[in-house]
């Protein structure tokens, strides 16, 4: 619709008004021409009449001089004469006034100079007769000549101005009709300017109609996002300020008073009233950024303290930025936040952050007891045991024998369990550096840490092909090897050991068990052997920190192995599920996520 | 007689632990002389004295009081004397730590103190047996924890 476009263009209302002000010019053009022409028609009638009346003066004239030379004949009373002495010169300024009239037409100058001549004729034909009544009164016949010779001379020149009159009415129709012409068409061009001048102003009077319809709504939408903020302002606890630099002032909007514990529009706008709330310890802090802002234009983040009235004290946050508005003058719009909370969040996290550090310190040290203290007797005790079975087990009574034999496997278990220990808390995070690794290669060097079980339990291990992965080399060997133990321990003692461990790369979406992780796709290793197995319903519980699901006497473990493969999957952000059945052999299946 | 015997000097606190080295060297008949400091200040009084004879093995406990045997093992490195002495380290711990730093600081191996005495005399005939002037050249580091 390119109407339709033209009407919404934001210009249509300018051009209508400047169509509106040329037509108005045009019409008031017309209108002048109009009465221009019109005065003219008037004139040219009025000159048409004054040459009419010019002429029949001359004919009323020639009468005058008839009628007395008439009478003079009949009275010979030459007092009858006097208007026919008068006419002569009556004659002569009509003539020379209708000279000027016709001025600037040749057929009536030529017409004129004719009846000049008439006249002039029709006079001497005066002379003559009244001659021949003083001189010759007595040639009768003469006379009768020469008076009717007169009669005729008076006939040419009333047709002679019968024909002047003529062509002096003709001119003047012929003159009104071509300005009716003009005339007749004016009114109708007119008329039909107005009609288009209205219609634009219609339309100019309805866009600004529908634009005022529109700023209307603009402006009810204005108020109700105003309004939506005033409400945010309130429920996130920030206020807003404008500075304008130039004029120094300062409009503070109704939250930021509420942030100052006051109600809105407590005190006036200046920035000395605000100070007032700001902590002393702040002023100086705080002035300085204001400073700064008045000459760089932008504010940092800037973290001050404020004491309410009721002496409470709140932190608060500010950000300014700063923008040239219309006018071209320079205007800071800020952002005061109370991060109150915040702080105290903050400063609970550093706390709790120093309780930690220290729990870790403790867990260090522990970890050394653990590691060379606890170990060190506990060797003197069993290499004592060795050598006290060596040297003097010929002495002992048959339950001497059995009592140390029983301390031997008390202090192999105690050693276990402190390898077992110390090898799930340097399981650590912290030292974990991802690697990419060959992880054939790192379950290939497991097997060699248990190359004596492997060989002993005649075990069959099948590894399939798997990519490189980004992991920490020496926890997933441990992973693995552990894996690899517990097979070997819990073998079902019937059958060989089988355990065959398969790769597949899957998308986090196709296992409902890894929709926490956080990663797209996951390297998926199942560990599956043919083993004693166990009830599903201790798939989890076999995972945690010293539980097991076999009396010690039947089954050497610690509690611990199971433990330390969660904890290096968890460091790997990855997952470990296991799936049993009693006598059916168990599946641990690791999710490695795959990273870039 | 005396030129052919191995001369071995152990440097550890723990009095349990000299008993069972020189039982362990005893049962084991070899021609060696054993010697036993008590700390790492003893030991280093002996080896700087010039007249000391120089053993060919050393075998240093880590943790001692005084001077350890980390700064023992310093000191006997930054010394062109003690060059011939083979220095194999004896300590209850295997950390990743302790294993590290001891290698780079030119050990020649790293014993964990077994906790049998069968396996003792065996490690300790092992480490004397070995010919270290060619172990020293293969040098690396996954030789350098004896695993039995």
């Amino acid at each position: 619709m390119p109407l339709k476009s033209v009407y919404n263009a934001p210009w249509f209302v300018k051009v209508v008004f400047v169509i509106s002000l040329f037509v108005v010019f045009f019409i008031a053009g017309i209108a002048y021409k109009h009465i221009t022409d019109l005065s003219k028609s008037q004139s040219l009638v009025v000159h048409t009449y004054k040459v009419n009346v010019e002429l029949e003066q001359i004919l009323s004239y020639l009468k005058d001089a008839e009628t007395g030379q008439r009478g003079f004949i009949i009275t010979r009373d030459s007092l009858l004469l006097q208007p026919y002495l008068k006419s002569r010169n009556n004659l002569n300024n009509s003539i020379a006034e209708l000279k000027v009239l016709i001025q600037d037409n040749q057929e009536q100058q030529k017409n004129l100079r004719e009846l000049s001549i008439a006249i002039d004729q029709r006079l001497d034909n005066f002379e003559l007769a009244s001659s021949y009544i003083f001189n010759k009164p007595n040639n009768a016949a003469q006379f009768d000549k020469v008076f009717l010779l007169g009669n005729d001379y008076m006939q040419d020149i009333r047709n002679k101005l019968n024909e002047m009159i003529a062509l002096e009415n003709g001119l003047l129709e012929e003159r009104q009709a071509s300005y009716r012409s003009t005339l007749k068409f004016t009114p109708v061009f007119l008329y039909g300017f107005v009609i288009i001048v209205l219609i634009f102003m219609y339309l100019a009077y309805a866009k600004i109609n529908t634009n005022l319809e529109e700023l209307r709504l603009q402006n009810h939408q204005l108020n109700v996002f105003k309004e939506s903020t005033k409400q945010s302002e309130i429920i996130n606890k920030h206020g807003s300020w404008r500075w304008n630099v130039d004029e120094d002032s300062f409009h503070f909007s109704d939250n930021l008073f509420r942030l100052l514990g006051e109600e809105p529009n407590a005190f006036e706008h200046t920035i000395e009233n605000f100070m007032h709330f700001v902590h002393p310890e702040d002023v100086k802090k705080l002035s300085d950024s204001i400073e700064r802002m008045r000459h760089e234009k932008d504010l940092p983040f800037v973290t001050y303290r404020v004491i309410h009235n009721d002496g409470s004290i709140h932190y608060l946050k500010a950000y300014g930025k700063s923008t040239i508005d219309r006018d071209g003058k320079t205007q800071l719009l800020g952002t005061t936040t109370d991060v109150t909370e915040d702080i105290a969040h903050y400063n609970t996290l550093e706390l709790r952050n120093q309780e930690l550090e220290l729990n870790n310190k403790e867990l260090a040290a522990f970890n050394y007891v653990a590691s060379h203290d606890l170990q060190e007797p506990l060797r003197k005790i069993q290499t004592f045991l060795s050598r006290l079975k060596e040297k003097e087990s010929d002495r002992f009574s048959e339950s001497g024998k059995t009592y140390m034999a029983r301390i031997d496997v008390a202090a192999g278990r105690m050693r276990a369990l402190i390898d077992d220990l110390l090898q799930y808390s340097r399981t650590n995070k912290a030292d974990a550096v991802l690697k990419s690794s060959n992880i054939n290669t790192l379950i290939s060097d497991a097997q060699q840490d248990l190359a004596e079980a492997i060989v002993e339990h005649d075990a069959q291990i099948t590894v399939a092909n798997m990519p490189k992965m980004l992991v920490v080399p020496f926890q997933i060997q441990q992973l693995f090897a552990n894996l690899l133990n517990n097979s070997l321990k819990y073998r079902a003692k019937e059958r060989a050991v089988i355990i065959s461990i398969e790769y597949v790369l899957i998308a986090k979406s196709e296992d409902e068990r890894i929709a926490s992780g956080h990663f797209a796709q996951y390297h998926k290793i199942s560990f599956t052997d043919n083993g004693i197995g166990f009830e599903q319903q201790y798939a989890e519980k076999i995972f945690t920190l010293f539980s097991r699901l076999h009396n010690k006497d039947e089954y050497s473990g610690t509690g611990i192995g199971l433990s330390i493969c969660k904890k290096i999957t968890d460091n790997h952000a990855g997952f470990i599920f296991a799936k049993a059945a009693p006598d059916q052999g168990a599946t641990f299946e690791i999710f490695l996520p795959k990273r870039q | 007689m005396a030129t052919d015997l191995t001369h071995i000097i152990l440097a550890d606190d723990d009095e349990d632990d000299r008993l069972f080295f020189t039982d362990a060297f005893e049962e084991l008949k070899m021609s060696t002389a054993v010697t036993t400091y008590k700390d790492g200040v003893y030991l280093m009084d002996y080896l700087n004295h010039p007249d000391a004879t120089l053993p060919h093995i050393l075998f240093l406990d880590l943790n001692m009081p005084r001077k350890s045997g980390m700064e023992c093992l310093k000191e006997i490195k930054a010394n062109k004397r003690f060059d011939h002495i083979a220095i194999a380290i004896y300590s209850t711990s295997a950390s990743d730590e302790d294993i590290e730093n001891t290698f780079v600081q030119g050990a020649n191996i790293y014993i964990k103190k077994p906790s049998d005495f069968g396996k003792l005399k065996k490690v300790l005939s092992n480490v004397v047996t070995t010919n270290w002037q060619y172990h020293t050249n293969g040098l690396n580091r996954d030789q350098f924890l004896l695993k039995l």
